[in-house]
Protein backbone atom coordinates (compact mmCIF):
# COMPACT_ATOMS: atom_id res chain seq x y z
CA UNK A 1 0.00 0.00 0.00
CA UNK A 2 2.26 2.29 -1.36
CA UNK A 3 4.91 1.81 1.80
CA UNK A 4 2.58 3.72 3.86
CA UNK A 5 2.35 1.68 7.19
CA UNK A 6 -0.44 -0.07 8.63
CA UNK A 7 -2.05 1.46 11.64
CA UNK A 8 -4.62 -0.71 14.59
CA UNK A 9 -7.54 0.67 15.07
CA UNK A 10 -10.06 -0.20 18.03
CA UNK A 11 -13.33 -0.78 16.95
CA UNK A 12 -16.68 0.06 19.26
CA UNK A 13 -20.62 -0.06 17.98
CA UNK A 14 -23.47 0.79 19.39
CA UNK A 15 -26.21 -1.73 18.70
CA UNK A 16 -29.21 -0.09 19.27
CA UNK A 17 -29.99 3.88 19.90
CA UNK A 18 -30.06 4.27 23.92
CA UNK A 19 -27.62 0.92 24.38
CA UNK A 20 -24.44 1.08 25.52
CA UNK A 21 -21.06 1.64 23.13
CA UNK A 22 -18.71 -1.63 23.63
CA UNK A 23 -15.75 -3.03 21.52
CA UNK A 24 -16.23 -4.98 18.62
CA UNK A 25 -12.91 -5.59 17.73
CA UNK A 26 -10.07 -4.40 15.73
CA UNK A 27 -8.49 -3.52 12.29
CA UNK A 28 -5.48 -2.62 10.19
CA UNK A 29 -5.70 0.39 8.18
CA UNK A 30 -3.33 3.04 6.35
CA UNK A 31 -5.31 5.89 7.87
CA UNK A 32 -8.54 7.03 9.66
CA UNK A 33 -10.10 7.10 6.24
CA UNK A 34 -10.13 3.67 5.21
CA UNK A 35 -10.36 2.67 8.70
CA UNK A 36 -13.79 3.92 8.20
CA UNK A 37 -15.17 2.08 5.59
CA UNK A 38 -13.44 -1.06 6.90
CA UNK A 39 -14.98 -0.39 10.31
CA UNK A 40 -18.09 -0.05 8.55
CA UNK A 41 -17.95 -2.95 6.47
CA UNK A 42 -16.47 -5.34 9.51
CA UNK A 43 -19.04 -4.09 12.19
CA UNK A 44 -22.02 -2.20 9.96
CA UNK A 45 -22.56 -3.93 6.94
CA UNK A 46 -25.57 -6.54 8.34
CA UNK A 47 -27.47 -3.70 9.83
CA UNK A 48 -26.29 -4.57 12.98
CA UNK A 49 -24.94 -1.04 14.21
CA UNK A 50 -26.10 2.58 14.58
CA UNK A 51 -23.30 4.13 15.88
CA UNK A 52 -19.36 2.83 15.72
CA UNK A 53 -16.27 4.31 16.98
CA UNK A 54 -12.76 3.86 15.34
CA UNK A 55 -10.19 4.71 17.38
CA UNK A 56 -6.31 4.45 16.63
CA UNK A 57 -4.80 1.99 19.37
CA UNK A 58 -2.10 4.52 19.95
CA UNK A 59 -4.60 7.13 21.26
CA UNK A 60 -5.55 4.38 23.74
CA UNK A 61 -3.68 4.95 27.57
CA UNK A 62 -2.74 1.33 28.64
CA UNK A 63 -3.47 0.87 32.29
CA UNK A 64 -2.68 -2.74 34.10
CA UNK A 65 -0.62 -1.84 37.14
CA UNK A 66 -1.49 -4.17 39.70
CA UNK A 67 -0.47 -1.67 42.43
CA UNK A 68 -2.95 0.35 41.24
CA UNK A 69 -6.01 -1.80 39.85
CA UNK A 70 -5.36 -4.83 42.63
CA UNK A 71 -4.23 -3.62 45.27
CA UNK A 72 -3.45 -5.78 48.38
CA UNK A 73 -6.00 -5.11 51.00
CA UNK A 74 -9.20 -6.21 51.32
CA UNK A 75 -11.40 -3.79 49.26
CA UNK A 76 -14.74 -5.68 49.71
CA UNK A 77 -16.21 -2.82 52.18
CA UNK A 78 -16.34 -0.83 48.14
CA UNK A 79 -18.50 -3.46 46.32
CA UNK A 80 -22.00 -2.78 46.48
CA UNK A 81 -22.13 -6.89 47.44
CA UNK A 82 -19.65 -7.15 49.58
CA UNK A 83 -21.74 -4.73 51.90
CA UNK A 84 -24.78 -6.40 51.52
CA UNK A 85 -22.91 -9.77 52.54
CA UNK A 86 -21.69 -7.99 55.65
CA UNK A 87 -25.14 -6.63 56.60
CA UNK A 88 -26.46 -10.09 56.13
CA UNK A 89 -24.00 -11.74 58.52
CA UNK A 90 -24.95 -9.08 61.37
CA UNK A 91 -28.44 -9.74 60.59
CA UNK A 92 -28.20 -13.52 60.92
CA UNK A 93 -26.72 -13.01 64.31
CA UNK A 94 -28.96 -10.28 65.65
CA UNK A 95 -31.73 -13.17 64.41
CA UNK A 96 -29.65 -15.65 66.42
CA UNK A 97 -29.30 -13.34 69.56
CA UNK A 98 -33.38 -12.39 69.71
CA UNK A 99 -34.09 -16.08 69.19
CA UNK A 100 -36.01 -15.43 65.76
CA UNK A 101 -36.43 -18.50 63.19
CA UNK A 102 -33.23 -18.57 61.09
CA UNK A 103 -33.63 -18.21 57.72
CA UNK A 104 -37.42 -17.22 58.02
CA UNK A 105 -36.47 -14.55 55.80
CA UNK A 106 -34.80 -16.77 53.23
CA UNK A 107 -32.91 -15.32 50.27
CA UNK A 108 -34.85 -11.48 50.61
CA UNK A 109 -33.15 -9.00 50.03
CA UNK A 110 -31.42 -8.12 53.77
CA UNK A 111 -32.24 -4.65 53.33
CA UNK A 112 -35.91 -5.03 52.77
CA UNK A 113 -35.91 -7.52 55.07
CA UNK A 114 -34.65 -5.55 58.10
CA UNK A 115 -37.62 -3.02 57.36
CA UNK A 116 -39.88 -5.55 57.00
CA UNK A 117 -39.56 -7.01 60.50
CA UNK A 118 -39.41 -3.11 61.63
CA UNK A 119 -42.63 -2.48 60.63
CA UNK A 120 -43.80 -5.83 61.55
CA UNK A 121 -42.30 -5.17 64.89
CA UNK A 122 -44.24 -1.92 65.36
CA UNK B 1 -48.35 12.16 -13.23
CA UNK B 2 -46.74 9.16 -11.70
CA UNK B 3 -47.88 5.50 -12.23
CA UNK B 4 -47.61 2.28 -9.80
CA UNK B 5 -48.04 0.39 -12.90
CA UNK B 6 -46.29 -0.01 -16.24
CA UNK B 7 -49.91 -0.81 -17.81
CA UNK B 8 -50.74 2.26 -19.49
CA UNK B 9 -47.53 3.45 -21.44
CA UNK B 10 -47.95 2.72 -24.82
CA UNK B 11 -45.67 -0.33 -26.48
CA UNK B 12 -42.82 1.54 -27.53
CA UNK B 13 -41.96 3.16 -24.20
CA UNK B 14 -42.42 0.21 -22.18
CA UNK B 15 -40.36 -1.60 -24.37
CA UNK B 16 -37.62 0.95 -23.16
CA UNK B 17 -38.45 0.90 -19.59
CA UNK B 18 -37.59 -2.74 -20.03
CA UNK B 19 -34.39 -2.79 -21.72
CA UNK B 20 -33.36 0.34 -19.20
CA UNK B 21 -34.15 -1.89 -16.36
CA UNK B 22 -32.00 -4.95 -18.10
CA UNK B 23 -29.62 -2.60 -18.98
CA UNK B 24 -29.32 -1.33 -15.49
CA UNK B 25 -29.92 -5.10 -13.55
CA UNK B 26 -27.08 -6.48 -16.00
CA UNK B 27 -24.38 -3.15 -15.43
CA UNK B 28 -24.72 -3.73 -11.43
CA UNK B 29 -24.74 -7.67 -12.27
CA UNK B 30 -21.48 -7.85 -14.28
CA UNK B 31 -19.85 -5.44 -11.99
CA UNK B 32 -20.46 -7.44 -9.22
CA UNK B 33 -18.96 -10.03 -10.45
CA UNK B 34 -15.90 -9.08 -11.76
CA UNK B 35 -15.34 -7.34 -8.19
CA UNK B 36 -16.56 -10.61 -6.36
CA UNK B 37 -13.28 -11.74 -8.08
CA UNK B 38 -11.20 -10.05 -5.54
CA UNK B 39 -12.20 -12.30 -2.86
CA UNK B 40 -9.01 -13.70 -1.23
CA UNK B 41 -6.47 -11.65 -3.17
CA UNK B 42 -7.29 -8.04 -2.34
CA UNK B 43 -4.22 -5.82 -1.52
CA UNK B 44 -5.33 -6.32 2.49
CA UNK B 45 -7.55 -8.45 4.13
CA UNK B 46 -9.42 -5.47 5.35
CA UNK B 47 -9.84 -3.91 1.84
CA UNK B 48 -10.95 -7.68 0.62
CA UNK B 49 -13.96 -7.83 2.93
CA UNK B 50 -14.52 -4.43 1.80
CA UNK B 51 -14.80 -4.50 -1.67
CA UNK B 52 -16.51 -7.95 -1.78
CA UNK B 53 -19.24 -6.56 0.25
CA UNK B 54 -19.34 -3.51 -2.03
CA UNK B 55 -19.33 -6.28 -4.69
CA UNK B 56 -22.68 -8.25 -3.14
CA UNK B 57 -24.53 -5.15 -2.83
CA UNK B 58 -24.45 -4.99 -6.30
CA UNK B 59 -25.68 -8.35 -6.69
CA UNK B 60 -28.36 -7.08 -4.70
CA UNK B 61 -29.33 -4.17 -6.56
CA UNK B 62 -29.11 -6.03 -9.77
CA UNK B 63 -31.66 -8.55 -7.90
CA UNK B 64 -34.33 -5.50 -6.98
CA UNK B 65 -33.82 -4.37 -10.68
CA UNK B 66 -34.13 -7.82 -12.31
CA UNK B 67 -37.50 -7.80 -10.16
CA UNK B 68 -38.20 -4.63 -11.31
CA UNK B 69 -38.07 -6.03 -15.03
CA UNK B 70 -40.30 -8.61 -14.29
CA UNK B 71 -43.10 -6.90 -13.02
CA UNK B 72 -43.00 -4.72 -16.32
CA UNK B 73 -42.91 -7.66 -18.78
CA UNK B 74 -43.04 -10.81 -16.60
CA UNK B 75 -41.13 -13.76 -16.44
CA UNK B 76 -38.57 -14.82 -13.50
CA UNK B 77 -35.57 -12.85 -12.04
CA UNK B 78 -33.18 -15.74 -11.74
CA UNK B 79 -33.95 -16.66 -15.37
CA UNK B 80 -33.34 -13.63 -16.74
CA UNK B 81 -30.05 -12.95 -14.83
CA UNK B 82 -28.72 -16.89 -15.22
CA UNK B 83 -30.51 -18.15 -18.39
CA UNK B 84 -29.63 -15.97 -21.06
CA UNK B 85 -26.95 -16.36 -23.63
CA UNK B 86 -23.46 -14.00 -23.21
CA UNK B 87 -24.62 -12.05 -26.27
CA UNK B 88 -27.98 -10.98 -24.62
CA UNK B 89 -26.68 -9.18 -21.87
CA UNK B 90 -27.33 -5.28 -21.94
CA UNK B 91 -24.59 -4.42 -19.45
CA UNK B 92 -22.23 -1.77 -20.94
CA UNK B 93 -18.97 -2.62 -22.51
CA UNK B 94 -17.38 -0.49 -19.68
CA UNK B 95 -17.97 -4.09 -17.98
CA UNK B 96 -16.15 -6.15 -20.89
CA UNK B 97 -13.29 -5.96 -19.37
CA UNK B 98 -11.17 -8.48 -16.87
CA UNK B 99 -10.53 -7.53 -13.17
CA UNK B 100 -6.58 -7.04 -14.62
CA UNK B 101 -5.07 -5.11 -11.75
CA UNK B 102 -6.11 -3.41 -8.38
CA UNK B 103 -6.00 0.22 -10.48
CA UNK B 104 -7.55 -0.92 -13.00
CA UNK B 105 -10.81 -2.38 -10.92
CA UNK B 106 -10.49 0.62 -8.99
CA UNK B 107 -10.63 3.02 -12.06
CA UNK B 108 -13.35 0.95 -13.54
CA UNK B 109 -15.60 0.89 -10.24
CA UNK B 110 -15.03 4.81 -10.01
CA UNK B 111 -15.71 5.58 -13.36
CA UNK B 112 -19.34 3.23 -13.04
CA UNK B 113 -20.15 4.68 -9.78
CA UNK B 114 -20.21 8.25 -10.69
CA UNK B 115 -21.51 7.46 -14.27
CA UNK B 116 -24.41 5.79 -12.22
CA UNK B 117 -24.63 7.79 -9.55
CA UNK B 118 -25.61 10.31 -12.10
CA UNK B 119 -28.03 7.82 -13.79
CA UNK B 120 -29.49 7.32 -10.33
CA UNK B 121 -30.21 10.87 -9.91
CA UNK B 122 -31.92 11.70 -13.15
CA UNK B 123 -34.36 8.39 -12.02
CA UNK B 124 -35.04 9.33 -8.11
CA UNK B 125 -38.47 11.07 -9.13
CA UNK B 126 -39.38 9.10 -12.06
CA UNK B 127 -42.84 8.83 -12.66
CA UNK B 128 -42.57 5.03 -12.45
CA UNK B 129 -43.13 4.57 -8.84
CA UNK B 130 -41.77 1.53 -8.26
CA UNK B 131 -38.38 2.02 -9.74
CA UNK B 132 -38.32 5.42 -7.85
CA UNK B 133 -38.40 3.43 -4.82
CA UNK B 134 -35.63 1.29 -5.97
CA UNK B 135 -33.27 4.21 -6.99
CA UNK B 136 -34.12 6.07 -3.97
CA UNK B 137 -32.80 2.58 -1.56
CA UNK B 138 -29.58 1.99 -3.97
CA UNK B 139 -28.56 5.88 -3.74
CA UNK B 140 -28.28 5.45 -0.01
CA UNK B 141 -25.48 2.73 -0.65
CA UNK B 142 -23.91 3.99 -3.45
CA UNK B 143 -23.24 7.26 -1.34
CA UNK B 144 -20.40 4.70 0.48
CA UNK B 145 -19.56 3.17 -2.36
CA UNK B 146 -18.38 6.83 -4.04
CA UNK B 147 -16.36 7.42 -0.74
CA UNK B 148 -14.52 4.58 -0.87
CA UNK B 149 -13.74 4.51 -4.29
CA UNK B 150 -12.72 8.64 -4.06
CA UNK B 151 -10.29 7.48 -1.35
CA UNK B 152 -8.93 4.51 -3.63
CA UNK B 153 -8.38 7.06 -6.34
CA UNK B 154 -6.73 9.62 -4.62
CA UNK B 155 -3.81 6.95 -2.76
CA UNK B 156 -3.71 5.60 -6.53
CA UNK B 157 -3.25 8.90 -7.79
CA UNK B 158 -0.79 10.25 -4.76
CA UNK B 159 0.99 7.19 -3.80
CA UNK B 160 3.86 7.21 -6.21
CA UNK B 161 5.25 6.56 -9.29
CA UNK B 162 3.43 2.60 -9.97
CA UNK B 163 0.72 2.98 -8.37
CA UNK B 164 0.05 5.83 -10.76
CA UNK B 165 1.47 4.67 -14.02
CA UNK B 166 -0.60 1.85 -13.68
CA UNK B 167 -4.03 4.00 -12.69
CA UNK B 168 -3.60 6.49 -15.88
CA UNK B 169 -3.06 3.07 -17.96
CA UNK B 170 -6.52 1.92 -16.54
CA UNK B 171 -7.59 5.33 -17.27
CA UNK B 172 -6.85 5.57 -20.97
CA UNK B 173 -8.05 1.83 -21.24
CA UNK B 174 -11.15 2.02 -19.67
CA UNK B 175 -12.36 5.88 -20.69
CA UNK B 176 -13.75 5.53 -23.93
CA UNK B 177 -15.82 2.54 -22.73
CA UNK B 178 -17.36 4.18 -19.65
CA UNK B 179 -19.03 6.46 -21.70
CA UNK B 180 -20.89 3.32 -22.73
CA UNK B 181 -22.75 3.41 -18.97
CA UNK B 182 -24.53 6.24 -20.39
CA UNK B 183 -25.89 5.05 -23.79
CA UNK B 184 -27.75 2.68 -25.64
CA UNK B 185 -30.60 2.59 -24.39
CA UNK B 186 -33.86 4.10 -26.16
CA UNK B 187 -34.50 7.25 -23.87
CA UNK B 188 -36.68 9.54 -25.58
CA UNK B 189 -39.86 7.90 -24.74
CA UNK B 190 -38.83 7.78 -21.30
CA UNK B 191 -38.34 11.55 -20.94
CA UNK B 192 -41.74 11.86 -22.69
CA UNK B 193 -43.32 9.92 -20.18
CA UNK B 194 -41.30 10.86 -17.13
CA UNK B 195 -39.52 7.78 -16.39
CA UNK B 196 -36.13 9.60 -17.05
CA UNK B 197 -35.61 13.47 -16.16
CA UNK B 198 -33.48 14.08 -19.07
CA UNK B 199 -32.02 12.91 -22.35
CA UNK B 200 -29.13 10.49 -21.31
CA UNK B 201 -26.73 13.23 -22.84
CA UNK B 202 -27.29 15.42 -20.20
CA UNK B 203 -26.93 13.36 -17.58
CA UNK B 204 -23.69 11.95 -19.46
CA UNK B 205 -22.80 15.82 -19.32
CA UNK B 206 -23.89 16.52 -16.07
CA UNK B 207 -21.45 13.61 -15.08
CA UNK B 208 -18.93 14.28 -16.62
CA UNK B 209 -18.92 18.29 -15.05
CA UNK B 210 -19.13 16.80 -11.85
CA UNK B 211 -16.06 14.59 -12.50
CA UNK B 212 -14.15 17.67 -13.79
CA UNK B 213 -12.84 19.11 -10.68
CA UNK B 214 -12.21 15.90 -9.30
CA UNK B 215 -9.77 14.40 -11.93
CA UNK B 216 -8.31 17.96 -12.02
CA UNK B 217 -7.21 17.91 -8.37
CA UNK B 218 -5.51 14.51 -8.79
CA UNK B 219 -4.08 15.76 -12.39
CA UNK B 220 -5.68 12.64 -14.04
CA UNK B 221 -6.92 12.79 -17.78
CA UNK B 222 -10.35 14.03 -19.10
CA UNK B 223 -12.10 11.61 -21.63
CA UNK B 224 -10.97 12.75 -24.92
CA UNK B 225 -13.01 10.50 -27.37
CA UNK B 226 -16.25 10.45 -27.66
CA UNK B 227 -18.43 7.63 -26.65
CA UNK B 228 -18.63 4.54 -29.25
CA UNK B 229 -21.32 4.92 -31.86
CA UNK B 230 -22.74 1.27 -31.65
CA UNK B 231 -22.08 -1.33 -30.00
CA UNK B 232 -22.20 -0.14 -26.75
CA UNK B 233 -24.31 -2.42 -24.78
CA UNK B 234 -24.18 -5.59 -26.96
CA UNK B 235 -24.60 -7.82 -28.60
CA UNK B 236 -20.76 -8.30 -29.44
CA UNK B 237 -18.79 -9.67 -26.27
CA UNK B 238 -15.33 -9.78 -25.42
CA UNK B 239 -13.59 -13.13 -24.59
CA UNK B 240 -13.25 -12.25 -20.96
CA UNK B 241 -16.91 -11.60 -20.80
CA UNK B 242 -17.57 -14.84 -22.14
CA UNK B 243 -15.34 -16.50 -19.47
CA UNK B 244 -17.21 -14.55 -16.79
CA UNK B 245 -20.59 -15.68 -18.24
CA UNK B 246 -19.31 -19.54 -18.01
CA UNK B 247 -18.28 -18.88 -14.34
CA UNK B 248 -21.00 -17.29 -12.79
CA UNK B 249 -23.99 -19.28 -14.91
CA UNK B 250 -21.75 -22.57 -14.29
CA UNK B 251 -24.20 -24.01 -11.55
CA UNK B 252 -27.19 -22.73 -13.04
CA UNK B 253 -26.79 -24.56 -16.02
CA UNK B 254 -26.13 -27.49 -14.53
CA UNK B 255 -29.60 -27.74 -13.70
CA UNK B 256 -32.13 -25.23 -14.77
CA UNK B 257 -35.07 -26.61 -13.60
CA UNK B 258 -33.35 -26.73 -10.00
CA UNK B 259 -35.10 -25.24 -7.03
CA UNK B 260 -32.67 -23.72 -4.87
Amino acid sequence: MGGQPLQVFEVFRREREGGPMQHAGNLLAPDPELASHYAREFYGRRQESVRLWIVPRAAIRDLDDPDLLQPPFDRSFKKPAGYSTEIKRKLAEARARAGGEPGDAGDEDPVVAAGRKGVERE
Amino acid sequence: MTMETAERLDQRTRAALADLLLAMADDEFVLGFWDSEWTGIAPVLEEDVAFASLAQDEIGHAQALYQLLTDVQGGDPDVVAFGRRPEEYRHARLLDHPRTDWAFSVARRFLYDTADAARLDALVASAYQPLAGVVAKMRREETYHLLHMHAWMERLANGGEEPRSRLLAALERLWPDARCVLAGVDDAPLVAAGVLAEPLAAVERRWLDGLAPVLDRLGLPHPRTAPPAGGCRGPERSDDFRWLWEQFTMVYRSDPEASW
